[in-house]
């Protein structure tokens, strides 16, 4: 348990560092630019996917299963909201607009309803700790993590982070890729675009072909990439290419480009769980220092491997 | 007054508040060759380079110069083609436009064809889809407003949630409206579509609140872009956001047209489809002979800087064929 949870978190951190510069890229570009990114920007660190989990797992460790929207809330207005300094850093659209909406004194779910990015990825980037925390219940975890994002996200959004937190779930068990992908797709409506799309990707995967994937879940004419339904299509994608392995899901899923640094963080979250702490190649976890609060100051001096293991004390505390 | 004044009055009012809004000139500047508008966007790159603050504007160098006068761009035409295959299977018809490469569109419809040419049917064209929440089905649902007919199979092509809310809105007040009803009925038959726990039932109710509380729609500016916006997000075509603008200014403007479409064409996030929105509702409350005569003069013939084939299009002849 305590070297899949320590595993889970860093992978995810080794994702985001290492999908970083490929973040908003095009596969052609990223293979131009580095042939196949496989190293982490020495010195660089991660980026809001690392700090948002801290965050994320600090709600479960204080709050646990009876944790609230209003209790989520309060925690962005007392702990995130006093912390900007000017503009924020490094956010994806659903946490600003959602901290834009809790500024006017709405609540959720309306906070995560009343701006236009509901579809964010943003919840599914901070994920991993509710399927750390509920490991083995995946219809646990996608309960829990949905508490957290009503806050910010609605709709797809929502169902992009239950679909990782329960697959997250499933592979702190050990259970094959494929089972933890079914798993993910299972916690979430069948209508709906976070299914079909994850049930395209394991297609696409089947066939091998990066193209076949691309036309199955990337909206092609949208600029944007932090679409959930999207990256996290890729994300599983990755990790399915990558055989559940730590640094070839990892790799498969940053060199697929889009939204890298967050596709990266799930696909290594989900291979971090399923392989455990040992399996994150070592030149890697090097790089993973305590987080530098450049995104989310409240998290400064946090280190992923000790919220992970003060994630797994909670679980003992609730248990 | 007849009821076929008042379609008259919401088309060419849509029309009016399309041409009143800056992006109009944008759209109408896709006519000029590509390298044209390429010199526009250099000019920008300029300003912020040597930091001056004047600003380029669509201009032409060797090229036309009618398309850049001001006139109705992309909403007026999707109007135009909506009441010209309102009788038709909606994802046929959008089926059809699915296989051209020659039109404009805004980001909801274009994922729409390519959920439509990928196999993908209609709700899930709309659904799966990143701007579900626009107002492209508001603007569509003008014509089947005036038909009395209900919006909602066209809208789930291209929207799902507050998209095709927004649609049943639009559609419910263009009705009242056309059967002779006052504004406030409009916006009540508005309303009752309208969920109090969306995004697009909670700012519509808040535009209203504090669009009656500034009094009248320029006063109102200030108030509706504090409310509305949180300046968050790079597109300004949310419905939850432009329909709720439109029916707050058009209630405290009274119906009338002069005053609430330039209202909500200083809504510059929302300029795109705002005031056309507004220039519907208003325009179909005092229909088409109490409208702008110079306005109307240059709002009714269409460009085609959207759909290439209804250049030349008079919106008129368009408008009555429901009446």
């Amino acid at each position: 348990m305590l070297t899949r949870a320590r595993g889970c978190l860093l992978g995810l951190a080794a994702g985001d560092a290492l999908g970083r510069p490929a973040e908003n890229l095009a596969p052609e570009e990223i293979a131009r630019r580095w042939g196949r990114l496989t190293e982490i920007e020495p010195g660089k660190g991660g980026t809001d996917d690392t700090e948002y989990t801290l965050f994320a797992a600090s709600l479960l460790c204080r709050y646990g299963a009876a944790m609230t929207p209003a209790d989520v809330a309060r925690e962005y207005r007392e702990q995130i909201i006093p912390g900007i300094d000017g503009p924020m850093r490094g956010a994806g659209f659903s946490e600003l607009g959602a901290i834009q909406a809790l500024r006017r004194g709405l609540t959720p779910p309306l906070s995560g309803l009343w701006h236009p990015h509901g579809w964010s990825d943003g919840l599914a980037m901070r994920a991993a700790p509710y399927g750390i925390f509920a490991a083995g219940r995946p219809a646990e975890a996608a309960r829990l993590v949905a508490v957290d994002g009503v806050v910010s996200n609605s709709g797809e959004g929502v169902y992009g982070g239950q679909a990782v937190a329960a697959a997250v779930a499933v592979a702190m068990t050990g259970a094959a890729p494929g089972e933890v992908v079914q798993a993910g797709i299972a916690a979430v409506p069948e209508d709906s675009w976070t299914s079909r799309n994850l049930r395209a990707a394991v297609e696409a995967v089947a066939t091998g072909s990066v193209e076949e994937l691309y036309a199955a879940v990337v909206v092609r004419h949208y600029p944007w990439t932090d679409l959930a339904p999207e990256a996290v299509a890729l994300a599983f994608a990755g990790y399915l290419m990558g055989a559940g392995e730590v640094e070839g899901s990892v790799v498969s899923a940053a060199n697929l480009g889009r939204d890298a640094d967050t596709t990266a963080a799930i696909a290594g979250a989900l291979a971090g769980a399923g392989r455990g702490e040992a399996a994150v190649p070592e030149r890697w976890a090097a790089e993973i220092g305590p987080a530098t609060g450049r995104c989310l100051p409240v998290v400064a001096g946090r280190h992923v491997l000790d919220a992970a293991t003060d994630l797994v004390a909670a679980t003992g505390r609730v248990a | 007054m007849s009821s076929g004044d008042r379609i008259r009055g919401a088309f060419v009012g849509l029309a009016i508040g399309d041409a009143a809004g800056w992006p109009s000139a944008r759209h109408r500047s896709t006519l000029l060759a590509p390298w044209s508008r390429r010199l526009e966007r250099e000019l920008d790159a300029f300003a912020e380079e040597h930091r001056v603050t004047t600003l380029p504007v669509p201009f032409s160098l060797n090229q036309p110069v009618e398309p850049l006068a001001i006139g109705p761009s992309d909403d007026a035409e999707w109007l135009a083609w909506t009441a010209l295959t309102i009788h038709e299977d909606r994802a046929e018809a959008f089926g059809r436009l699915a296989e051209r490469s020659d039109l404009r569109v805004r980001i909801s419809v274009r994922s729409a064809l390519d959920n439509l040419a990928a196999g993908k049917r209609p709700p899930a064209s709309g659904h799966d889809n990143p701007h579900f929440f626009d107002d492209a089905a508001a603007i569509r649902a003008v014509a089947f407003g005036a038909a009395s007919a209900d919006p909602r199979a066209d809208a789930s092509v291209t929207n799902a949630g507050d998209g095709v809310h927004a649609a049943a809105a639009m559609a419910a007040a263009i009705a009242e409206l056309v059967a002779g009803g006052p504004m406030p009925s409009a916006v009540e038959a508005a309303l009752a579509e309208l969920p109090e726990d969306t995004a697009i039932g909670h700012m519509t109710r808040t535009a209203l609140a504090v669009a009656r509380e500034a009094g009248d729609p320029f006063a109102a500016v200030p108030a509706l872009d504090a409310a509305l916006l949180d300046h968050v997000y790079s597109y300004g075509v949310a419905a939850a956001q432009t329909v709720a603008a439109a029916l707050a200014l058009a209630e405290v403007s009274a119906g009338a047209l002069s005053a609430a479409v330039p209202a909500a064409a200083c809504l510059s996030s929302l300029a795109d489809s705002a005031p056309a929105l507004a220039g519907a509702l208003t325009g179909a409350h005092t229909g088409y002979q109490a409208l702008p005569e110079g306005w109307c003069a240059t709002a009714r013939t269409l460009v085609g800087c959207g759909i290439p084939d209804l250049a030349g299009t008079d919106l008129i002849d368009i408008a009555g064929g429901l009446a």
